[in-house]
């Protein structure tokens, strides 16, 4: 088969090709990394290791006060997303209704749409609440955390909706009818039948919304205020170079952390996924 | 004939019930959407054609003025647009050139181990976005990794270190097509992965030469993926505006750039309301000419 494919030049061309991808796409987080543990400054010549930077940022209070802020935001929005990606998905898959490819459109368009657009229209439209409650009753919202889970709700929820529609798509309607056929009334079917089958869908779909919550700079720049983010925080310090060493720890953690929650919701997601793949298909 | 009466009656209800559970489970998402999406985007619709207004330096009168110094008369965000285009568009390029051959050696050349191996490619992508952006400043800056690391070696005068690594246009292209590199191996490798290999067998079965058979069958074959690949880098790019903002500088700047200043520095929300509206527009009249070559839930599937 692969004899067809590449000759066995171009094979050895393909493997060398590939390698140099995953060396270009791996040497900058490294390079991160590598420096993060260096006791000097961001250039060359190393100056020996040191753990000094990462001690700064567990004792920097505005660091860790982004980081819980950050932590808060991605946790209250991402249950918030996968709570309305489950009954997005249901309705999409298990019911039929009237305008459904408009549904799905509307859900999976801010996909596309640019974050830079969404998070001003967000900016936009909180100012002019606040100036029309300001008029009316003297006070108003402002922006802030709750504008920032707002924003990143909308934007993880098509993610949360993938996630969880492929398993549940695998998923037989039989089992539910089979609980309705039982006696169950439908909350009793979904809470007993369905979602403990679709569990590992949910706490990957979980994740992966908490990860894009935690990173996300663009709309929150905007909606943050006076609370920064720790991606806006870290933006922010950028200009102050004194500051960058301890900022790289952070950055190290942040990633290792990120990449290894990634990859266990995509293991889980795969592993479910074939588990459940021959026994719960519709019967034929 | 009662009993089916019956029947019928208990059936209605369960629809009517139905229905009612249909319109519980979509009510959350959509007025959610409603109330935080769509009707803010509406609201800067409407404030580009200054049919509300919200600072005393508005002008307070419904017109196409700010519209019409956009789109006529050469204005300075126009000329920014289609830079930002053309800088999105060697981008997509670029990314789409890096990403086949990974898509076919993945998908063709390394049997068992390519899910493993595709993980490794698509994982940086779902790490922090702002912290590879970070890594290529402190790769590239003045005083950076690689300018120390030839004044160190001598290769270099530290007092002339490479100045257009950073802060420029070509910067910010090199930046993003690191960063989508990884997302765009996936649809390639899709299109190729569920490629029948049969077809190959026979086009090779024919006498076809592999260069041929990659010519006339593969590559037709997976233009698809090809497309879906371009457009996933394309769209999100043209609106970008914080790796310009980051290693950019003012040859790097872009269309998105503009859009940020305009609300965050120059206060000139009007103007930037009708940037950001052309802006989404464009990606709708894109999505709608090019968005089948998109199907989303393949490619995550």
């Amino acid at each position: 088969m692969t004899e067809i494919a590449t000759s066995p030049g171009a094979r050895r061309a393909l493997t060398i090709f590939f390698s140099s991808l995953v060396l270009f796409l791996y040497v900058p987080i490294v390079v991160l990394a590598v420096f993060s543990f260096n006791d000097g400054d961001v250039s060359f010549p190393l100056a020996g290791f040191t753990l000094d930077w990462y001690r700064r940022f567990f004792s920097n209070p505005k660091i860790l006060q982004s980081l819980e802020r950050s932590a808060i935001v991605a946790a209250i929005s991402s249950v918030i997303a996968v709570g309305l990606g489950v009954t997005a998905s249901f309705a999409l898959l298990r019911r039929r209704f009237f305008g459904k490819s408009a549904v799905s459109a509307l859900l999976f368009s801010p996909l596309v749409v640019p974050y830079l657009v969404f998070g001003i229209s967000l900016l936009v439209i909180f100012t002019a609440v606040d100036k029309f409650l300001a008029a009316s009753t003297g006070s108003y919202i402002g922006l802030g955390l709750h504008a920032v889970v707002i924003g990143h709700v909308v934007v993880s929820l098509p993610y949360t909706v993938l996630t969880i529609m492929p398993l549940l798509e695998r998923l037989s309607v039989d089992l539910e009818e089979a609980a309705k056929d039982l006696g169950a009334d439908p909350w009793q079917s979904f809470r007993r039948v369905t979602l403990p089958l679709l569990m590992p869908a949910i706490v990957s779909a979980f994740m992966i919304a908490f990860t894009l919550s935690f990173d996300e700079y663009a709309i929150a720049s905007f909606l943050a205020g006076e609370t920064p983010t720790w991606p806006v925080y870290l933006f922010a310090q950028l200009r102050v170079p004194s500051q960058l060493p301890q900022l790289l720890a952070v950055s190290s953690v942040v990633l290792v952390a990120s990449l290894g929650v990634v990859l266990a919701a995509e293991i889980g997601r795969r592993l479910a996924e074939r588990r459940y793949g021959d026994d719960l298909r519709p019967a034929p | 004939m009662a009993v089916t009466q019956q029947e019928a009656s208990a059936r209605r209800g369960w629809r009517r019930r139905d229905r009612r559970g249909t319109a519980g489970l979509l009510a959350g998402p959509l007025i959610w959407l409603l109330l935080f999406f769509v009707i803010p985007v509406a609201f800067v619709a409407a404030y580009s054609v200054g049919a509300v207004d919200l600072f005393p330096t508005d002008p307070g009168v419904v017109s196409l003025a700010s519209w019409q110094r956009l789109l006529t008369g050469g204005s300075v965000y126009m000329g920014l647009f289609w830079k930002s285009i053309r800088m999105s568009l060697t981008v997509s390029a670029i990314v789409v050139l890096l990403a086949y051959p990974t898509g076919y050696f993945l998908a063709l050349c390394v049997g068992r181990r390519k899910y493993v191996l595709l993980l490794l490619i698509i994982a940086p992508f779902l790490t922090s976005y702002l912290l590879r952006v970070l890594a290529w400043k402190v790769i590239l800056g003045d005083a950076g990794v690689i300018n120390s690391f030839l004044s160190w070696t001598g290769m270099q005068s530290p007092d002339d270190p490479i100045t257009w690594f950073l802060y420029s246009r070509f910067t910010v292209m090199l930046v993003l097509a690191y960063i989508w590199v990884p997302f765009v191996a996936l649809p390639v490798f899709v299109s190729l992965d569920k490629l029948d290999k049969s077809l190959l067998e026979a086009a090779s079965d024919l006498g076809a030469s592999r260069w041929r058979t990659f010519v006339r069958v593969t590559l037709p074959l997976s233009l698809s993926g090809v497309f879906a690949a371009f457009l996933f880098v394309f769209i999100p790019t043209i609106g970008e505006f914080v790796t310009p903002l980051l290693v950019g500088g003012t040859s790097g700047y872009m269309y998105g750039n503009s859009i940020q200043d305009l609300f965050t520095k120059g206060l000139d929300w009007q103007t930037g309301s009708t940037l950001a509206l052309f802006l989404l527009g464009v990606v709708a009249v894109l999505m709608a000419a090019f968005g089948r070559f998109l199907r989303v839930r393949a490619v995550v599937a």
